[in-house]
């Protein structure tokens, strides 16, 4: 096991680098970051002096060791500048100074990350929720009309995309009904909570249906099951056998799932903030994106490719310790 | 079961019993799904609530209001950008502002500044006793003095600030050898008291107040960047601005709200305003019309089009919605340097061609047709410009002629466009226009940060959409910084059509030092002619703003200069909620 997660620690560090130096040098590709964090109306003055403050006037190369922190700080207004020779970036744990928010990136990060956790964390319980319920009524019902009336539903719940879901959900529950507030984030912890409802419903959606289908798939093959026979034919109560015995081994699949969406999770569910005005990751990331806030850009990429590591490399452990079956590193 | 039961009848007997809560649930599913579907309420037609019809202006209560995107800095050295501004001006105030007739007008000056005979000295008296907001960066009450001012504007001029406001200053005597660090201070700013200081030019230069009224030189307290670079975080003193505004600045949730409330000390006394601000963030589109509907928001500045046209025709929201043209000039931008548009009657052929009337249905209504470079509300705009550009076929064609094109270009144009469906569909209607000359455009749909990047260099791209939007209302602001030839350099150009006319950078040189104002408009309105004759850009449209307030936001108009101005709103409180009738029917309250 521990050199399986050697293994997979380097190779992961080999896919991170690789996936930071291309994007450092595809994003320059993309125009100029001072022309477009000074907009429009900059004048060439202004550009010049931000591209000096900024070290965007060194080459390429330069402007990589710097934001490896490998060679001397350029960004004077971080604040991790000190005195010209100081050396920040990315390998003492500096990630920049945001060309448009004019703050440091990890700030940045840090007050949005917690609105995206909790949009996502409330989204995932509606997908275990809506889900598995689904999942589970289907099965048992199987091919009966709730269990095709659920299905169809799933599958319009799979297609519909939340652009159509979501602004349909927010003129007719928020604005003409008056059940969800309009948008936005509120203050306080529960004003959080109010207002993320109706979006993480919309994009629980997706998921929900996903896990009704593939529990409803699993759930009707373990019933089949020698051994749920056998607990039948023991005499256990009905709910007992599906819940102890059926549903545990069904719900495998669902647990891999979750964990690959981890990375969806945190990076935000970009459309479904946008439409419902959530200042969280994901309308960062655009905004960096349509700004070329470089040092955002770097550190949202490297953020989700961290993430969907972490996500890969937990659902194979995740799987490992409920499936027997499975066992990492011996050959046989 | 009984044995005389044929089994396919036992069969059916049981799938149905079996499917029985499944067909029940489903009906009841589209019974309840029928009934919200007729039940959901109309949409509203007039105000939700109106105000208390106090005739005294009265003090008190919040007013919410909103941004369409982020807010980045309210430092007004750094910020250039109509949402920044609503902030900062709530915050900060200048020694000049402009009124509602957008005059310009003394604000911490005590009155207009004296100017010297030969037009190049400028001397303020600020006004005596407006204190500083309150904060932890200050020992006790502190006083705006003459001091501040030359220390802002150094600031803000500093090259290690990285303004995007130095060149509106650049004729300040001593301005390069400050800028190039050989002096510690401009040699041009003579602090003469302690509420006494003169700007000295290098040359006459009559937009400098126009300059010194712009956000860039609101003065700022230099305790308050001492006091951050102090904390090691030089930076946070975008996030917590002290000014002398008759707002004080309160909390910034980041990406969230602003607050702000009333400040108590403010040098103009009794001044009846709400206790407090809130600007929330990110609010645009659907989100914003519902909040506005609902009353949850007091004004509404981002009108998505199909909500336009429905306020445009709720009769009970006429007296609440106002239109006006904004000081903003959409165009085409044809590169003089590159063929085919080096030739003149190419360009005025393109300028002829398009017809602008369809350009204004399809906008709803919100682009005004333009034929010259200054909007109407502009000094020098000539509604008779003798040279004006407008929709004219059969002339685009003789231009065309006029050029040795009688059948058209062989080789295609290639237009850059920036990003969005809404660009590509407004280049799709012009694109049509000037095929009908012969000229065959190609697209070119590419990301709003490499149309800025190559539309800014010489010899790049051929034809593109260009607007403007004023910085201060002056003639020079527009046909200075978009034609004069000192504006044209290897990258990021603001001479975007790279028009290179010795004759009209001769005559903007002079303008700007003339001290006669009507001289001075003469020259300027010669230059709007050569401009529109010679056709760098074909001219197409004015915007046409518009933006609605709640019945009890008061003394509310859309400010000439300023967008979304709220220093002097009152809320006529406690607001009315009107009848569920009323507010579906949308008879005027």
């Amino acid at each position: 096991m521990t050199r399986y997660l050697v293994k997979r620690t380097l190779w992961a560090l080999f896919v991170l680098s690789t996936v930071v130096s291309a994007v450092f040098f595809l994003v320059h590709v993309a125009g100029d970051p001072a022309a477009v964090a000074l907009g429009p109306r900059a004048n060439a003055d202004a550009i010049r002096d931000f591209r000096r403050i900024k070290g965007l006037d060194q080459p390429q190369l330069a402007q990589f060791g710097s934001y490896l922190g490998v060679s001397p700080c350029v960004r004077r207004d971080s604040p991790d500048f000190h005195d010209g020779a100081g050396y920040c970036g990315l390998l003492q744990g500096s990630l920049g100074t945001s060309y448009t928010h004019r703050e440091d990136v990890a700030a940045v990060i840090g007050h949005r990350m917690p609105r995206t956790l909790l949009l996502g964390v409330m989204a995932m319980l509606f997908e275990l929720l809506f889900g598995v319920t689904a999942g589970i009524v289907a099965a048992l019902r199987r091919n009966t009309w709730a269990d095709t009336g659920l299905m169809v539903l799933t599958f319009a719940g799979i297609s519909v995309p939340t652009f159509v879901t979501g602004p349909i959900a927010l003129f007719v529950l928020a604005f003409l009904l008056g059940w969800f507030p309009m948008g936005g984030y509120g203050v306080g912890f529960w004003e959080h909570v109010r207002h993320g409802l109706l979006p993480s419903m919309i994009l629980a959606v997706g998921g929900a249906a996903t896990y009704a289908r593939i529990l409803r798939g699993e759930l009707v093959e373990t019933l089949r099951m020698d051994y749920v026979r056998t607990a039948h034919a023991k005499g256990l109560a009905p709910r007992t056998v599906v819940v102890r015995h059926a549903l545990r081994n069904a719900l495998i699949p669902i647990v891999t799932l979750l964990g690959l969406s981890l990375p969806g999770l945190v990076g935000g569910a970009i459309i479904t903030e946008k439409i419902f005005n959530w200042p969280g990751l994901g309308m960062l990331t655009i905004e960096a994106i349509n700004k070329l806030d470089v040092p955002i850009i770097m550190a949202t990429v490297l953020m989700f490719g961290v993430l969907v590591q972490l996500g890969n490399l937990l659902a194979d452990v995740t799987v490992a310790a409920l499936d027997p079956r499975i066992r990492v590193g011996e050959r046989g | 079961m009984t044995p005389s039961t044929p089994r396919s009848r036992r069969h059916a007997e049981g799938a149905l019993r079996r499917a029985l809560p499944g067909v029940l649930l489903t009906l009841a599913a589209v019974c309840c799904g029928a009934y919200a579907l007729t039940h959901i309420p109309e949409r509203p037609q007039g105000p939700r609530y109106v105000g208390a019809g106090n005739a005294t202006p009265r003090t008190g209560g919040t007013f919410v209001f909103g941004a369409g995107s982020d807010l980045h800095s309210l430092d007004p050295h750094i910020a250039y950008d109509a949402n920044s501004y609503m902030a900062i001006r709530l915050v900060f105030d200048g020694l000049l502002d402009y009124d509602e007739q957008g005059q310009m007008v003394p604000s911490l000056a005590s009155a207009m500044p004296e100017v010297s005979e030969d037009g190049r000295t400028f001397t303020f008296h600020l006004r005596e006793g407006v204190l500083f907001h309150e904060s932890p960066v200050f020992d006790g009450p502190r006083e705006l003095v003459a001091e501040d001012v030359r220390w802002s504007l150094e600031r803000l001029l500093h090259p290690d600030t990285g303004s995007p406001g130095v060149s509106f200053f650049a004729r300040l005597r001593g301005f390069d050898d400050f800028r190039a660090g050989r002096t510690p201070h401009i040699a041009g700013i003579d602090v003469r008291g302690r509420y006494e200081v003169a700007f000295t030019l290098d040359q006459a230069d009559q937009t400098f107040l126009s300059a010194m009224a712009m956000v860039f030189a609101y003065p700022v307290p230099h305790e308050n960047y001492e006091h951050h670079i102090a904390q090691g975080d030089p930076g946070a003193v975008e996030r917590n601005p002290v000014g002398t505004g008759p707002f004080v600045f309160e909390a910034w949730e980041r990406g969230v709200q602003l607050t702000f409330t009333r400040n108590k000390r403010y040098w103009e006394r009794n001044r009846p305003n709400p206790d407090r601000m809130v600007l929330i963030e990110q609010l645009s589109g659907e989100t914003a019309v519902g909040r506005f509907s609902n009353g949850d928001l007091d004004v509404l500045t981002s009108l998505p089009a199909v909500h336009y046209l429905f306020f445009k025709h709720a009769p009970a929201w006429a007296p609440y919605m106002a239109e006006e043209p904004e000081a903003t000039i959409r165009g085409l931008c044809m590169n003089t340097g590159m063929a085919p548009f080096d030739n003149v009657h190419v360009r005025r052929a393109v300028a002829a061609a398009i017809d602008r009337e369809a350009m204004r249905v399809m906008a709803q209504g919100r682009a005004l047709p333009a034929g010259q470079i200054l909007p109407p509300m502009i000094p020098g705009y000539d509604p008779g410009l003798p040279s004006l550009q407008r929709y004219d076929l059969a002339r685009a064609q003789e231009e065309m002629r006029l050029a040795g094109y009688p059948n058209g270009i062989e080789e295609p144009v290639t237009a850059w466009i920036g990003e969005g469906q809404g660009s590509l569909v407004a280049a799709q209607l012009w694109g049509a226009n000037l095929e009908r000359i012969g000229i065959h455009v190609e697209y070119r749909q590419v990301a709003f940060s490499v149309y800025l990047e190559e539309t800014g260099k010489p010899g790049q791209a051929q034809l593109f959409p260009s607007a403007w939007n004023m910085d201060f209302p002056d003639p020079s602001n527009f046909l200075e910084i978009l034609f004069h030839s000192q504006n044209i350099h290897p990258t990021a150009s603001e001479n975007r059509s790279f028009y290179r006319n010795p004759e009209l950078d001769a005559l903007l040189d002079q303008a700007r030092g003339e001290p006669d104002r009507e001289r001075r408009l003469a020259l300027y309105r010669q230059a709007n002619d050569i401009v529109s004759r010679d056709a760098p850009w074909a001219f197409l449209s004015n915007d046409l703003g518009a933006e609605l307030w709640q019945p009890y936001v008061m003394n509310y108009r859309p400010h000439p200069v300023w967008s979304n101005d709220y220093r002097n709103v009152w809320l006529d409180l406690p607001r009315v909620r009107v009848a569920d009738s009323t507010y579906t029917e949308g008879a005027t309250p």
